[in-house]
């Protein structure tokens, strides 16, 4: 027995003495995803992994900046007309695809034809064709470097939703990305980086694009100076989150663009890794069926908000890293000003006295939540408590995420622990949860008045205008009390020491380029 | 012999056939929808009624299964709703990683407990026999993702021995493939065998206390000749069926361990596609998984007449 030990102890050590340069390479970031991409077709087939791929290989003509405003990427300039319907944009000079070819004014013709075809299955195809939130009425080269945008009527989003990163950024790519039968082959872009290998279930490889052209400058969030650092990114699949942050200590992986509350307070107090946080844009709350016979009750629905202490609950489920932030505006944006600023307090007298008004006798109210992101979970618990506390009944059911969604879009629930994912202009938060529940039980506040309110928004473009529609806006929403705000989401990635230059960014996706490894 | 393993392929249809109704029912019945993961919360009503027919979940449900059972018959398994793969490659490529790791796995697990259960039974009640109760007790009550993150942190954090994550072919780099697979082997070894032990411990026990036993003792027969001449041909049988259930439950997906440690197997395909409502992947994945089961068992059947001369294949 002891010769068979001596002899595996003897053998693993061997298989290791030689593993030291098998899974390093100098040049080389190794990023986790959590799953893997779906494709790489951009603003179509996607997720939040196959977005993050994706953004380092394609570029559009304008991209989100660090401010979460939207500025020029392949554009040198744009220039709008005085009516607000024609967009000039000037292409940059000296930009090339990843397979030698000059970025034309062509190039983008036909690219956003392509994503005009409704069989390209563009998710933002109906926001542009005049089914949401504008109409494109025609697109032009003018000239080698110019393309002229037409707008059936004014759009204050027009490159708000042009840069949105799950459209895809709207990114512009050569006409050999598809095969002669009009099938994606793969991106030829003119981002930093280039498809190298996708090997489906394990990793995405991509490579240095040599010949890249930055943009002077610094690096602005999807914008600015994107000059690519290293050789090579590799994006591994790694599922389970213990055997990511396993990898992460190994030296196995190198970023970990999002981590979980619980895990970066621990790897905080880790010497050998560094982390990076910031508040994105994304929302996290409590939704209200508003049809629904009980929370129906505006009175009910702010008794439970008076039952609840949001400050310790947003501090409980994320550890204390985010603030909490009761209006849909996100506390990143520029349009956050003190009207949205004031968090609810707990009044367990108000929830009593509001209670016996809405007549309230201790009917189940369920509260919906996942543990797919133990966030949703988590808040459920804790406001369980708060309004048992109040004499609410409160029951909270568990579902998986499919599961959950599927109620979300029918409206099938009395309350929700729900995320949304980020909206990068205030109007669009709000008409995210704003609607008409007849023809979109998925939305959460059926008000005409506010409707109306959020067209208007979508269609101006000064700023103090905008700012006393979001405003009034907001005025009503606590009046109608539709849902809860809680907070808007952390972005928590963690890198090991030798990486240099890595930042979570606003929107929550990684960014790889102008970073390097030592 | 031949018509016997005809009659049990042939019976392996129904058994396919209910199956896929069973499994396309269920996934059905599971709240849910492809189209709506794809588009999160954002996406209007038009666009997901889009997505439904281009996906072609706008159809009746008995409509889809027929057509999805005439493309079966023809060696068609559909293809992915998540990435538009064909699912009959993807089954095949991820099943290489499965069957992989578990032949190995079972065979050690096996060659490491069937002579510690030997060795248990002979020495019943003694030091050795308790050990090794208590070790195959401990091991098949410890959940394998515990003790893959536990070995992990030990041979891959603590120690650097070993990589964390990832998964090179054999085909591609043998000493490679090594490094990566050592880690799952042998946590799927070390849990598995716990089970094996205990029943080549108990199959053992029972034959040793049958007259044979006793009579050949009484010959003169020396203790090691009783063991492995006499006592292990009997004992082995109901090890080897046991052992042949293992090998078909893993060979279907082996998720845990394929999730820790990173593999693309078949388990991990099977669980991303359930969480995705990939309704061809699911499907595919649990055909492929019931008919390795019917046939590991049917080869396990066969090979019984080797160590039990009294069973015989008709």
């Amino acid at each position: 027995m002891r010769h068979w030990m001596t002899a595996a102890v003897a053998a693993t050590a061997l298989i290791a003495a030689a593993a030291g340069d098998v899974w390093a390479q100098a040049g080389t970031i190794r990023v986790r995803l959590n799953s893997d991409i779906r494709s790489t077709d951009p603003g179509t087939n996607r997720d939040e992994n196959t977005d993050a791929v994706v953004q380092h290989m394609i570029e559009g003509l304008v991209a989100f900046k660090e401010d979460a405003t939207v500025g020029p990427m392949l554009a040198e300039k744009i220039a709008v007309s005085e009516d607000a319907t024609t967009y000039t944009f000037t292409l940059r000079d000296g930009v090339t695809f990843h397979n030698g070819a000059k970025l034309t004014a062509d190039d983008v013709v036909w690219a956003w034809k392509r994503y005009a075809d409704p069989a390209t299955k563009w998710r933002c195809a109906p926001d542009f064709d005049g089914r949401g939130l504008m109409k494109v009425t025609g697109v032009e080269a003018k000239d080698p470097r110019t393309v002229v945008f037409a707008l059936a009527k004014p759009s204050a989003l027009f490159l708000t939703v042009m840069a949105r990163v799950d459209c895809g950024s709207t990114g512009i790519y050569h006409r050999d990305s598809v095969g002669p039968d009009g099938k994606w082959v793969q991106p030829i872009g003119t981002g930093p980086f280039k498809l190298g290998e996708w090997k489906r279930g394990e990793y995405v490889e991509l490579l240095r694009n040599t010949a890249y052209a930055a943009r002077p400058g610094r690096r602005d969030g999807y914008t600015g100076n994107k000059t690519p650092l290293v050789d090579r990114l590799r994006f591994v699949v790694i599922p389970d989150a213990a055997a990511a942050k396993a990898a992460l200590l190994s030296g196995s992986v190198d970023l970990l663009p999002d981590t979980n509350n619980a895990d970066a307070a621990e790897l905080r107090k880790r010497p050998e890794v560094a982390v990076h946080e910031t508040q994105t844009m994304s929302m996290s709350g409590i939704l209200f069926q508003t049809k629904d016979p009980q929370v129906g009750d505006v009175r009910l629905r702010k008794a439970i908000l008076a039952a609840l202490d949001t400050t310790e609950i947003v501090k409980a489920v994320t550890e204390g890293e985010a603030r909490p932030n009761a209006s849909p505006i996100p506390t990143a944006s520029p349009f956050h000003t003190a009207a949205h600023q004031a968090v609810p307090k707990q009044d367990l007298a108000l929830a009593k006295k509001l209670l016996a008004e809405a007549g309230y006798k201790g009917q189940a109210i369920k509260i919906v939540a996942t543990k797919r992101y133990p966030t949703s979970f988590d808040t459920a618990v804790l406001a369980q408590a708060m309004m048992q506390a109040a004499g609410i009944n409160a029951e909270i059911e568990v579902l998986d995420w499919a599961t959950m969604l599927d109620k979300y879009s029918k409206g099938d629930y009395q309350m929700m622990s729900f995320l949304y994912s980020a909206r990068l202009d205030p109007a669009l938060s709000f008409e995210m949860i704003t609607g008409p529940k007849a023809t979109q039980p998925r939305k959460v506040w059926d008000n005409p008045e506010a409707i109306a309110m959020i067209q208007d928004a979508l269609a101006v473009g000064d700023r103090a205008k905008r700012q006393a529609i979001f405003d009034q806006l907001y005025a009503r929403f606590q009046a109608d009390r539709p849902m809860i705000v809680l907070y808007n989401g952390m972005e928590t990635g963690v890198t090991r020491k030798q990486v240099k230059g890595y930042a979570s960014f606003v929107i929550g996706v990684p960014r790889l380029w102008g970073v390097s490894i030592e | 012999m031949r018509a016997y393993i005809a009659k049990r392929v042939a019976m392996t249809v129904p058994t396919l056939l209910l199956v896929s109704i069973a499994v396309f029912v269920l996934m059905r019945l599971v709240p849910g929808d492809p189209a709506q993961l794809m588009l999160g919360d954002q996406g209007d009503p038009a666009q997901l009624d889009q997505l439904r027919r281009a996906m072609g979940l706008d159809r009746s449900l008995p409509v889809q299964y027929l057509i999805w059972l005439r493309n079966v018959a023809h060696g068609d398994l559909g293809r992915s709703l998540a990435n538009d793969l064909p699912v009959l490659p993807l089954l095949v490529e991820r099943f290489q990683v499965t069957a992989g790791i578990v032949l190995v796995a079972v065979a050690i697990a096996a060659s490491i407990a069937v002579p510690a259960g030997l060795l248990a039974a002979w020495r019943q009640n003694s030091l050795a026999d308790l050990a090794i109760v208590a070790g195959s007790t401990l091991l098949l009550s410890v959940p394998s993702f515990w003790f893959g993150l536990l070995l992990l942190l030990l041979f891959g954090v603590k120690l650097g021995w070993l990589p964390v994550i990832g998964y090179v072919p054999f085909v591609e780099d043998p000493w490679r493939a090594l490094q990566y697979t050592i880690l799952p082997v042998v946590t799927l070894a070390l849990i598995e065998s716990g089970v094996i032990t205990r029943m080549a411990r108990a199959s053992t026990i029972e034959v040793l206390r049958l007259e044979y036993i006793t009579h050949a003792r009484a010959k003169g027969v020396p203790e090691s000749g009783v063991l492995w001449r006499h006592a292990l041909p009997n004992a082995f049988a109901p090890t080897w069926t046991l052992i042949g259930l293992i090998l078909g439950n893993l060979l279907g997906g082996i998720a845990v361990v394929e999730t820790v440690f990173t593999l693309p197997g078949l388990g991990r395909l099977l669980v991303d596609a359930i969480f995705a409502r990939d309704y061809p992947v699911v499907q595919g994945c649990m055909l492929l998984a019931i008919l390795v089961y019917v046939l590991v068992n049917l080869v396990i059947d066969l090979l019984y007449p080797l160590f039990d001369p009294r069973v015989t294949a008709e």
